[in-house]
């Protein structure tokens, strides 16, 4: 039970600025995760938090505890590795109770936390077992019921999932999640993977050269994307430059002759000008009228089917299709295009930050 | 006659395991043909079998009417990409791609001509003198893309060429190769266990398990019409309707015959949601339970506890409004195109 | 990034290190160099090495050296790639049994090797005598080719070890991938897998040749007045009368930086070629067919069984019955009586000094091994290099390079066990601290990060979950060291005095007075430590002869 506060949070690597003026909360019992790509600095952060990296300045507190200067043994957090980090010449048990050992806890009730421990997370049947003769998979739910069992005051998790593979990722995240919530402890969770950051979070903080771009519930960072990065980190999207236009004291944006889309929830100050659209595939539905377009392939994905077409302005969008036709759209095929509003968001041109106002919808 | 035809192939392992058991497939020229399904029933040992790299049990492979078993493997013209790209680590880029033309007696000028034309298809032209050792899995699969298709062989045999890279590049790659298959118009033979995979990038696909065909189609026909339960559970996704009162109620409120034996399934896009007395004309309604919400920007898995199950209910773009929490009261609509059937022998059941 | 204890623990070890480096490395070093640069009226002097160059004796032992050297290092390539290439690459019954037999020829105790080839083929060989009864002759084995004939079947194990491991490790679709592209086996064999193997075939040869370099055992018995540089060196230091340490010590110089040369060319030749690849596809085992099969199994067995026939010699000549110092028919225990009742002494001092030695290689490899793997910087970095030159000092050098440190000055150590204890510990201590510093950058840092997150202090966490995890490594480690250290001979025979003879020692003496049933039953207790030494190895850390090199 425990909330984390870290204040203008500093980190050098060599002279090198790697996060400067870091600021984020984080709730009680909240599963937070810190998103973004290899080298954007959320690891490092995740083990400044830890203890295993210096801080160069600002501070870290749990529950308004400045713990800067505590060893990483000290912080009664709970770890898990990307690399699952078993120790191989225990058994799941053993690996499992070794962190119970220095906590002076009953031989009778380190077992039964244990035997508790490994069983939420669907382990208790192979608690013998060593280490190299499990699946990453299972390695994986001994390492996270191994940070569990100490009741941790916060439990950090390092790119857990990324050296499973697809299907096992996908059960793999049900299972931390139901885990996270039934113990009811404050996670901070890094990814690079954004599907999976959506799926597993109460929050998301997406990060960017040691920057946090933007911080948010999923839904909102979909649907409300900060900047432009963020809007091209999370789920895809069609970024397409236009002008905004003001017409009979209306802003609106013209993606091809005569077709304009009416645009509301801008900033008014933005005025008229050149602006970048982002429009998320699913935004675009084809329809019997609307905005014409050129197909230029389909490539069919099961549930649904992706499809790129060029508008008449020459840009191209990509967007799925979810109808069942008996025949895919072939290259030069003319579809109309529906484009719902919801889920546009412009950007300035020049800075690439959003000009929207308002909350999703 | 078809270009490559493989006829009652059978490989046995020991004396009882069958890898191959009786397989028969026909691919035309360009055709670009995938081998799908998990791993163990038998697709890499088909794929190897057509490259000479192990003989079958039994059966016969031609190609364009030539006997190939008779051949080894190094007189066989077949170009292949590996899982693990087989890059050789000892020359470099231009030598790799080169490699495969010096046995052919390829003259200095042509062979430079080739390799050059082959590194630009793959966007390597720039790299090719680097030596492969540092280069990333997606840049040394390309060096094997090309390697591969530079001696313009009779046939391109892919063995998971996109499994050792990260989800992204996968994507991207995937893309690639099939633009560059529809350019170089070499009928191609890949194997995947991913079904996304084998559906963006197939003409064809053959779903194989425990050594046998299970269904041979276009992708929409696999995935829309799959004639087996393994090929509906193992492409996308399959809600299985809890035999039962409500099943057999939402039966015959859709029109279709009642359970008896066979297994009721629905993908779970085929499915919606509706307030818990919200109606839908033609369609069953199936109240329950929000037992899990996943959020995933583009589309959202909601699960819902109902008497027929558990189901899933996969809702395309979902808004702020579409979030739902557990707990919540909601009600499944199944329209009556959505139930899919099949035979206690796991055969698709028709009326 | 482990933050280690901050009360400056690694700075003393730091320290401790270079001291002991120095005390047992660069003093020596410096010592032979110094003697070999100064006259008995200590002035300063080129005079030895204008000898070494003028003295046709001298060209003539440099010339046979190299002579020995490549000649071995040729043999071993040839006999080692062909016994790799056809145990990893075809099904060879009995492949276990042909690995042991190449172990029995790596950890055979010296010398024994040479005097069981006289035994066969020498002047009165059995082999040569049953023959000659059969009416044909054949020369006997002494010179440069009986020379050659066993530094091939000696040192072939070196290679190969070194090759069959990488062969088994060549990625089976790079092979294919040529195949597929229709490349010939034969094209695909020397295009692809041959620049694969190639560095593994280079250190495989670089140590045959450094062996072959060291070793003037076999020079001595089987030269019969064809003397290499080692043999040159050990005479002019033990003659009786007129001992002539400075040029024995030039000698050393010579010794040093002809195998200083060779490790730098080996390291430049293979420099570029060291590939790890992602093993999805192991190589298989080919069935051959027929002829083929039957000759793969016999070159196989052929070369196995000849290198480890000395060993096979000297056990079952250990049980022959005795009088004296000559064979009788029929067998008996009175080789080993005679061990129990007069040499008890001798196997005492193997055994002490070989454990006291390993004792300590263990436990200051361990630490400076710790020492190299965590705490990267220059110093570390000039440590680890540091490390290289008791590697490629043959033995010989060694004796010789203590006695010139240690006989007066400061710290006088001849004819005490400490030097002879010492000179093992340095030989062999390189190994540990590369071993323990390789199996310490493997192990993932996030295992002791884990062991923190839960609780325990960075030094619990190290005690707690990386020493156990090195351990098996090291006390492998240990036991082949020992194998190296009850075998050592060259540096103990300058070393040794008479109260601290070792067992290799002995065996040397007896041979040259021709009490071979001692010798033999010595070597065959020699052969059962190590064999047992070995064995415990594999116990601790899996079947794996390449640690044997």
């Amino acid at each position: 039970m425990t909330k984390i506060a870290l204040q203008a949070l500093r980190k050098e690597y060599a002279g090198q600025l790697a996060i400067s003026d870091l600021n984020l909360e984080i709730g009680d019992g909240e599963f937070f995760t810190l998103l973004g790509p290899s080298g954007c600095g959320k690891t490092t952060l995740l083990r400044m938090i830890a203890g295993f990296n210096s801080i160069e300045g600002g501070t870290i507190s749990f529950d308004g505890e400045v713990i800067n200067d505590r060893p990483a043994s000290e912080r009664n957090i709970g770890m898990v590795f990307q690399n699952y980090a078993l120790f191989p010449q225990m058994t799941a048990a053993k690996n499992v109770g070794f962190g119970l050992q220095t906590r002076r806890i009953a031989r009778s009730e380190a077992e039964r936390r244990v035997e508790q421990a490994l069983a939420s997370v669907h382990m208790a049947h192979l608690h013998d077992r060593l280490p190299g003769q499990m699946s990453g998979g299972q390695q994986q739910r001994v390492a996270l019921a191994r940070a569990l069992v100490i009741k941790p005051a916060l439990l950090l998790m390092d790119e857990p999932l990324s050296n499973l593979d697809a299907k096992l990722r996908v059960e793999m995240r049900d299972t931390i999640r139901q885990a996270q919530r039934d113990a009811g402890i404050t996670t901070v969770y890094v990814t690079h993977d954004q599907e999976e950051a959506m799926a597993v979070s109460d929050r998301i903080a997406v990060m960017n050269l040691g920057v946090v771009q933007q911080v948010g519930t999923p839904a909102e960072i979909y649907r409300r994307p900060a900047n432009r990065f963020v809007a091209e980190f999370i789920g895809k999207t069609n970024l397409l430059e236009c002008d905004l236009i003001r017409h009979e004291g209306k802003l609106r944006i013209e993606l091809g002759k005569g077709q304009v889309i009416d645009v509301t929830d801008i900033v008014d100050a933005s005025g008229s000008g050149r602006v970048q659209v982002s429009v998320r595939p699913e935004a675009v539905k084809a329809a019997s009228t609307g905005l014409a377009a050129e197909v230029v392939d389909e490539t069919f994905l099961g549930s649904h089917s992706q499809v790129r077409a060029r508008l008449q302005t020459g840009d191209i969008v990509e967007f799925l299709e979810f109808s069942r036709r008996p025949a895919l759209w072939t290259r030069g095929d003319t579809v109309f295009l529906d484009v719902d509003t919801d889920l546009l968001t412009f950007f300035d041109h020049a800075s690439g930050v959003s000009i929207m106002r308002g909350d999703a919808v | 006659m078809s270009y490559l035809t493989v006829t009652n192939a059978t490989k046995r392992f020991g004396p009882t395991f069958m890898a191959l058991d009786g397989v028969s497939v026909s691919i035309e020229r360009g055709e670009f043909f995938t081998l799908l399904g998990p791993s163990g029933c038998g697709k890499t040992t088909l794929l190897r079998a057509i490259a000479g790299f192990n003989d079958l049990t039994s059966g016969a492979i031609v190609l364009d009417g030539a006997d190939l078993r008779t051949l080894p493997p190094h007189q066989r013209d077949i170009g292949m990409v590996f899982q693990d790209y087989a890059v050789f680590p000892h020359l470099s880029v231009f030598d790799n791609v080169g490699f495969g033309l010096k046995p052919r007696k390829v003259p200095a000028a042509e062979l430079k001509i080739r390799v050059t034309e082959a590194l630009d298809t793959v966007r390597l032209g720039a790299m090719a003198e680097r030596l492969p050792a540092a280069m990333s899995g997606g840049q040394q699969q390309r060096i094997g893309l090309a390697r591969a298709m530079v001696i313009k062989p009779r046939l391109l045999l892919m063995d998971e060429p996109l499994s050792n890279l990260d989800a992204k590049l996968r994507i991207e790659l995937r893309e690639e190769i099939r633009d560059i298959q529809k350019q170089v118009d070499i009928a191609t033979i890949y194997v995947t266990h991913d079904q996304e995979e084998a559906l963006a990038i197939s003409d064809r696909i053959c779903v194989m398990n425990a050594g046998k065909i299970e269904q041979v189609g276009t992708p929409q026909e696999i995935y829309g019409n799959p004639q087996t339960r393994f090929v509906a559970e193992f492409v996308g996704s399959i809600n299985v309707f809890r035999p039962g009162s409500a099943l057999d109620a939402m039966l015959a409120k859709l029109g279709h015959a009642p359970g008896g034996a066979a297994t009721w399934t629905a993908r779970p896009e085929h499915l919606a949601l509706v307030e818990p007395d919200g109606q839908d004309s033609g369609a069953a309604t199936l109240p329950g339970t929000v037992t899990k919400f996943t959020y995933l920007g583009r589309e959202a898995h909601v699960q819902v506890d109902t008497p027929a199950g558990l189901l899933v209910v996969q809702i395309a773009n979902p808004g702020m409004a579409a979030t739902r929490h557990t707990g919540d009261a909601v009600a499944v609509v199944v329209p009556p195109s959505a139930p899919m059937a099949f035979g206690p022998d796991g055969a698709r059941v028709k009326r | 990034m482990i933050v280690m204890p901050r009360f400056n623990f690694w700075t003393v070890i730091m320290i401790l290190t270079w001291v002991m480096l120095f005390v047992l490395l660069f003093v020596p070093v410096g010592s032979v160099l110094v003697s070999s640069l100064y006259d008995q009226g200590g002035n300063f002097t080129l005079a030895n090495y204008t000898k070494f160059l003028a003295e046709s004796r001298f060209h003539q032992a440099f010339a046979n050296t190299l002579v020995v050297g490549f000649g071995g290092l040729f043999g071993a390539l040839l006999l080692g790639s062909i016994m790799a290439f056809c145990v990893s690459r075809f099904v060879i019954r009995g492949g276990k049994f042909v690995s042991l037999l190449a172990i029995l020829a790596l950890v055979s105790p010296p010398f024994i090797g040479a005097y069981s080839w006289i035994v066969l083929f020498g002047a009165g060989g059995v082999v040569r005598g049953f023959l000659r009864d059969l009416g044909i002759s054949m020369p006997p084995i002494y010179g440069v080719g009986g020379i050659l004939i066993v530094f091939s079947l000696k040192f072939y194990p070196y290679v190969y070890l070194m090759v069959s491991g990488a062969l088994s490790n060549v990625n089976r679709s790079l092979e294919e991938a040529a195949e597929g592209l229709g490349l010939t086996p034969w094209q695909r064999t020397m295009r692809i897998s041959f620049p694969m193997v190639f560095p593994a075939l280079t250190a495989g040869g670089l140590l045959a040749l450094i062996h072959a370099i060291a070793d003037f055992g076999t020079p001595r018995l089987l030269g019969r007045g064809y003397n290499v540089l080692a043999t040159e060196a050990f005479t002019l230091y033990a003659a009786e009368v007129g001992s002539n340490m400075s040029m024995a010590t030039t000698i050393s110089v010579v010794l040093i930086i002809v195998s200083m040369i060779f490790v730098l060319l080996q390291r430049y030749m293979s420099r570029r070629n060291v590939y790890h690849g992602n093993m999805i596809n192991k190589p298989i085992r080919i069935q051959l067919k027929g002829w083929r099969n039957v000759l793969a199994h016999f070159a196989v067995y052929f070369i196995g069984l000849c290198g480890a026939l000395p060993v096979i010699i000297s056990v079952i000549y250990s049980f022959r019955k005795t009088s004296g110092p000559v064979f009788q028919d029929g067998f008996a225990l009175q080789s080993y009586e005679r061990i129990l009742f007069g040499l008890g002494d001798v196997v005492r001092n193997s055994l002490s000094f070989s454990v006291a030695a390993v004792a300590l290689i263990v436990v200051v490899g361990t630490v400076v091994g710790v020492l190299v793997a965590r705490r990267t910087s220059l110093n570390t970095a000039l440590l680890d290099g540091a490390f290289m030159v008791p590697y490629v000092m043959p033995g010989i050098v060694i004796g010789i390079a203590f006695i010139a440190a240690f006989n007066t000055g400061p710290i006088v150590l001849t004819g005490t066990a400490a030097i002879i204890i010492l000179s093992i510990f340095i030989r062999r201590l390189p190994y540990t601290v590369r071993t323990t510093a390789t199996s310490l950058r493997q192990l993932s840092p996030s295992m002791e990060e884990a062991a923190i997150s839960l609780g325990y202090s960075p030094f619990q966490a190290f005690l707690r979950i990386t020493v156990p995890l090195i351990m098996p490594g090291i006390i492998a480690g240990g036991m082949l060291s020992f194998v190296t250290a009850i075998n050592e001979l060259s540096s103990s025979l300058v070393l040794y005095v008479g109260s601290t003879m070792t067992m290799p020692v002995r065996i040397y003496l007896l041979i040259l007075d021709g009490d071979f049933g001692v010798a033999a039953a010595l070597s065959t207790i020699l052969l059962l430590l190590s064999g047992s030494a070995v064995y415990i190895a594999f116990r601790f850390m899996g079947r794996n002869e390449q640690a044997l090199l």
